[in-house]
């Protein structure tokens, strides 16, 4: 006999080649492989019959074979017959996930049958009834015929929770659909009435949080069919807020099936339920209603993982309802939908168009696209059925763009930096038409531009249509509809211009708030756009609170801390010195200077970083080498914003080495300077012009206090 | 950090002792969460190995995202525990039943092990023991399959090689344990394998 033990390479290689010969082949293979080898061949042969002996050798896991014979003693469990408080065990009805269902006898004060269902998870019985009690109130307020009404809860001897719910005779919604053939009609019908329940016990303030098929059970009044919800008030008691450490033990022994849990229960953030996790379940029930299946399958969901499973409810958009079946079709064409009298092919086309759509709205991911309502759902549906034109509809173009812009990153990194251009271009026009009054002129550039852009948009960017759009309104001064456009796309780079023609328009009318928040939008979405700084850095400047500019100040030194560009080191610089900087701070932006000032004199902008470093000589507390620096700006008079600030800081720099009147007079001289010579609030400089505004506001507070006894640095 | 995390950390860092001090955390969550789960449970349901290990993996690694590829040892781990409780029981109850009887049997611990399949299940690890030595690779597909319960495309995953490979890998597997146990023999396997032609 061979010895198996020995493994090898070339014996695996042999064996699989083998297998996939048929038997006749076999030999004559084996013999070439194997020539001499005696021993080998009677490897091969050996593990080729075992192969074919082993059966089920191995296949179930071990746990499961072993785990037929489980005997353990259950002391805690309730048998029939049993009493619990007032209730008589008759019958066990079910047993689910989560418990165990009696039917139960009620003896006062009115004798009648009711379900009774026994909590089996070791939970923590008083938090389950103290939330249930916290419901209760609302749950006694429930009165609708389609919903069974939650009666009374409490803890067995055993100290698990149980609930007593009105009895409800009937089968799961899904199978009675099934096991009655209903058309799809039928089937609608009988959905809106479960719409109509679930929205009365919305408007209760009731959230059921466990929408499934078996808790929607059918029973027929004289004839009609009539479904009733159950188990109201229950998921809520039981479950708590879901964590990551009850996840798994809620989906395999709880919730059952976790096909049903919508992205925001899945995600599991908490707090943050609300009605329209009902909605997304309603829209779930709806899909297995007309297609036989669920979005995504429970089965594949739990096996996935939980990381896998999560991001699947969260993220995978599901198939289209017609599209799940025309997959169904093609993998076997002799599919029955739901045993229906319909066929497949016919139901794909009656799926297609509004039923497709109002399942797809009320399975969106976010939840603020969902009906708002579980009314509204059911009327979308009679809609549908009274053939008149449904609220939903395939998504938006801006929709859709943005699930493109999310699928296909790189290519519109591309994409954008064209969409880019074109919008600079807008920005420019724009800027000409806050300068140009001309009505008319403007009317024409607009029209140009439009049309540019139109013909740029029709190349695909979507992104670019919107930004047309926005920009076309800010050229009608319609700066709210341009905002609202621009609340509609997702952030973008390209984006920037148009916040940053808003931040700007905005701030030249005074409107701090709304102008801050687009600066902050611009350098949200590009991080590198430098005029955004410039005009956010004075607006914050003003704020009461500090903290924002704070902020601002701690982010402009990590983006352009280590600038190697005279200019942008120099505003920048400037940007974080408006309210006087830490001493750490001052550090980087003292080396900030110097690379100003590394430019030499002869740079068209010298006079500028003279500026500059004369207000980080004064922020530094070097009064006298901050009047030297001041003095040569003052002097040059070329910028008229730029001299009221140097101006201001000669005034304080003077005022710090108790050169009082000569302070005064300095500062007097500003202020008439700035009156007579800046405009009020046009011109292009508007951001400067808060600058030497802040400045002023210092230098006044500065002479109106005692003078420091102190004399530093003289 | 947690233990666990910590102690992933060190195995993918590569120190190979983190290992040993992997394999008793896992086994003492797994037997505590098995045990509390069976009190839980009604008489005559089975327990599902791969909602246990999970779970466990989610217990001990809690809300520290730890690395996926950290994960494949805590499978790793995760089997060979699984493997050591069943064994553990059916040896016992194998003693037990062969009149070595000073072993009580504590009813505490969970009783997953049927009689009629202690046997195979001792046959079936002296074989994989044996495997493991010339195929450690495989041997751990094999651990994660049957001790685990885990499908052909997870064990891929967490072992990192293609479905074809994993399956291919399960064949020859399959083939060499049932050779080995029917070699070895008769008596300690259940009846319900074939005898040695």
């Amino acid at each position: 006999m061979p010895d198996p033990a020995v493994s090898s390479d070339r014996e695996e290689a042999i064996f699989h080649a083998a297998l996939y010969l048929s038997a006749d082949k076999r030999p004559g293979y084996l013999e070439h492989a194997c020539g001499d080898d005696v021993q080998l061949r009677g490897r091969v042969d050996n593990l080729l019959q075992s192969n074919e002996q082993a059966g089920e050798f191995l296949e179930k896991p071990a746990v499961e074979m072993t785990g037929k014979t489980i005997a353990l003693p259950t002391p805690y469990t309730e048998k029939e017959g049993d009493r619990i408080g007032r209730y008589k065990l008759l019958q066990q009805i079910g047993e689910g996930g989560c418990g165990v269902v009696y039917m139960a006898e009620q003896e006062e004060p009115v004798r009648r049958r009711v379900a009774l269902k026994v909590i089996k998870l070791g939970m923590d019985t008083r938090s389950v009834i103290a939330r249930f009690e916290a419901e209760r109130q609302a749950l006694a307020l429930m009165d609708h015929p389609n919903i069974a009404k939650v009666l009374d809860a409490g803890a067995t001897e055993a100290g698990r929770p149980f609930f007593v719910m009105e009895m409800v005779r009937g089968i799961k919604i899904t199978e009675y659909c099934d096991q009655n053939k209903l058309s799809t009609r039928e089937r609608l019908l009988l959905f809106t009435k479960v719409c109509n329940a679930i929205q009365h016990a919305h408007q209760k303030g009731i959230i059921h949080r466990d929408i499934k098929p078996s808790n929607i059970l059918v029973t027929l009044h004289d004839g009609v069919p009539m479904p009733k919800v159950i188990d109201f008030g229950i998921a809520k008691a039981t479950q708590g807020r879901l964590t990551d450490q009850t996840l798994f033990t809620a989906f395999e022994q709880f919730i059952g099936t976790p096909a049903y849990m919508s992205p925001e229960q899945a995600e599991m953030s908490g707090l943050d339920i609300d009605t329209r996790c009902d909605i997304y379940a309603l829209g779930v029930l709806l899909y297995e209603l007309l297609t036989g299946q669920t979005p995504f399958d429970a089965r594949e969901l739990l096996a996935s993982g939980l990381d896998a499973m999560r991001h699947t409810i969260r993220e995978k958009e599901p198939d289209r309802p017609s599209t799940r079946l025309s997959t169904m079709l093609n993998a076997d064409p002799t599919h029955t939908v739901g045993h229906r009298r319909t066929d497949a092919l016919k139901l794909i086309h009656l799926l297609k168009g509004d039923l497709d759509w109002i399942v797809m709205k009320a399975l969106e991911k976010d939840r603020t696209r969902r009906y708002e309502t579980a009314n509204s759902l059911a009327m979308d549906i009679q809609r549908h059925l009274d053939n008149e034109p449904v609220l939903a509809s395939p998504p938006s173009s801006v929709y859709r763009f943005h699930k493109l812009v999310r699928r296909n990153k790189t290519i519109f990194a591309a994409l954008g930096s064209v969409v880019l251009t074109l919008v600079l271009g807008l920005v420019v026009s724009l800027y000409m038409f806050t300068q140009e009054r001309s009505a008319r002129r403007r009317a024409v550039a607009a029209e140009q531009e439009q049309a540019r852009m139109r013909e740029q948009a029709e190349t695909g960017a979507l992104l670019g249509i919107k930004l047309t759009q926005a920009g076309l309104a800010i050229s009608r001064d319609d700066y709210a509809e341009a905002e609202k456009i621009m609340s509609d796309i997702p952030p973008h780079p390209a984006s920037a211009a148009i916040y940053g023609v808003l931040g700007m328009i905005h701030a030249r009318r005074g409107e701090r708030l709304a102008a801050i928040q687009n600066f902050t939008k611009v350098i949200e979405v590009a991080p590198n756009d430098h005029d955004a700084y410039h005009g956010l850095a004075p607006l914050l400047a003003q704020e009461p609170d500090p903290a924002p500019y704070r902020r601002l100040r701690e982010k402009i030194l990590r983006q352009f801390g280590e600038t190697r560009d005279p200019i942008t080191a120099a505003r920048m610089a400037k940007n974080c010195m408006i309210i006087p900087p830490i001493g750490s701070e001052m550090e980087i932006l003292n080396r900030m200077v110097n690379v100003a000032l590394s430019a030499g004199p002869q740079d068209r902008f010298w006079a500028y970083f003279q500026f500059v470093k004369g207000l980080a000589e004064y922020r530094l507390g070097h009064f006298a080498s901050a009047e030297e620096w001041m003095q040569k700006v003052v002097v040059n008079q070329s910028d008229p914003n730029r001299t009221v600030s140097a101006y201001m800081v000669l005034a304080m720099a003077r005022r710090q080495l108790l050169r009082l009147d000569e302070a005064r007079e300095t500062l007097a001289k500003g202020v008439k300077k700035a009156e007579i010579s800046v405009p009020r609030t046009d011109g292009p400089l508007w951001n400067d012009q808060m600058v030497a505004h802040i400045l002023m506001r210092e230098a006044k507070t500065l002479m109106d206090m005692a003078p420091k006894s102190t004399n530093q640095n003289k | 950090m947690s233990d666990i995390s910590r102690i992933l950390e060190s195995i993918r860092q590569g120190e190979a002792k983190a290992a040993h001090e992997l394999l008793p955390l896992v086994y003492n969550e797994l037997r505590d969460l098995a045990a509390r789960k069976m009190a839980n449970e009604a008489p005559g349901q089975t327990l599902q190995p791969t909602a246990l290990v999970h779970e466990a993996w989610l217990r001990l690694a809690g809300n520290e995202h730890a690395r996926f590829e950290n994960r494949a040892h805590f499978f790793g781990a995760a089997a060979e525990a699984m493997r050591r409780i069943l064994i553990d029981r059916a040896r016992r109850k194998h003693a037990l039943r062969h009149g070595g009887g000073q072993h009580r049997l504590d009813i505490e611990e969970i009783e997953i092990a049927a009689a009629a399949a202690d046997e195979q299940l001792l046959a079936i690890n002296e074989a994989l023991e044996k495997f493991a030595a010339s195929d450690p690779r495989k041997a751990e597909l094999v651990m994660l399959r049957y001790f685990v319960g885990m499908k052909i495309d997870e064990v891929a995953e967490v072992l990192g090689i293609s479905t074809a490979t994993a399956k291919r890998w399960w064949t020859y597997s399959r083939a060499w344990l049932y050779s080995e146990t029917r070699r070895t023999g008769g008596d300690s396997v259940g009846a319900d394998l074939p005898i040695h032609p």
